[in-house]
């Protein structure tokens, strides 16, 4: 039983610890690669401002898809 | 790297003493960089700014801290600008200023120490440093409209240590 337990654990431990590994912060004076126009999700300005247009008026939510600025939040 | 007490303790507020910084001048990078510390102006009155040429209200910034850098010191106020660039590539940072020259102190930290020191959370985060060395105003991103808000502080803390 011991056994077993150990053998389904381990497992389990070794693809947890390999997922939160992947966790990383990005500090704010980081982000230089992310505000790379090749970064963007969307990389035709038109067309991102465009869906922005629509998720703003159709779903009410706005921002947190691009690191164009510096994530300063001020513009 | 063993960091000191005092860094530890820093949190970049208002109120606190400004944290001595010294890193190099982003022109003599290559070699023999002449470095320049905070500590080197002491009793003037000091706008530290942290900046990258990927921030856009940072490059708005430049040209406007630069003007009122000038124009105040052409009024005998014992203002500097210091900006701390961060590229992780000096050369992008270099470029910007090619194309826009500023007469102030540029540095570099590539290393990305004195904003982890700072503890700047967004980009550009500015502080206004008294004469006495006493952080007064932090202010976090940039508009046009900001900079009388800012030059409005730095005449107030003139006045203060007249």
């Amino acid at each position: 039983m011991i056994l077993k337990l150990k053998l389904v654990m381990f497992p389990l431990i070794a693809i947890v610890a390999g997922v939160l590994a992947g966790c990383e912060s990005v500090e704010a004076w980081e982000r230089g690669t992310l505000a790379k126009p090749e970064m963007a999700i969307v990389s035709d300005s038109l067309e991102a401002a465009l869906n922005d247009h629509i998720y703003f008026s159709k779903e009410a939510s706005n921002g947190g898809h691009s690191a164009t600025g510096g994530g300063c939040g001020c513009n | 790297m063993a960091m000191s007490c005092s860094t530890l303790l820093f949190a970049a507020e208002v109120g606190e003493s400004a944290l001595d910084l010294s890193l190099p001048l982003i022109v003599n990078q290559a070699q023999n960089a002449e470095t320049v510390s905070l500590s080197d102006h002491q009793g003037k009155i000091i706008y530290l700014d942290f900046w990258a040429s990927w921030c856009p209200p940072c490059l708005v910034s430049m040209p406007i801290m630069n003007e009122m850098r000038n124009r105040l010191q052409s009024q005998g106020l014992p203002f500097e600008v210091i900006a701390v660039n961060v590229d992780s590539d000096v050369e992008d940072g270099m470029d910007f200023l090619l194309d826009k020259p500023v007469d102030f102190i540029v540095l570099t930290d590539p290393q990305g120490e004195t904003p982890a020191r700072y503890k700047i959370k967004g980009m550009p985060t500015s502080f206004l440093i008294s004469a006495a060395g006493v952080i007064e105003m932090k202010h976090e991103g940039f508009k046009q409209s900001d900079a009388a808000m800012i030059e409005k502080e730095i005449l107030r803390l003139s006045e203060l240590s007249q």
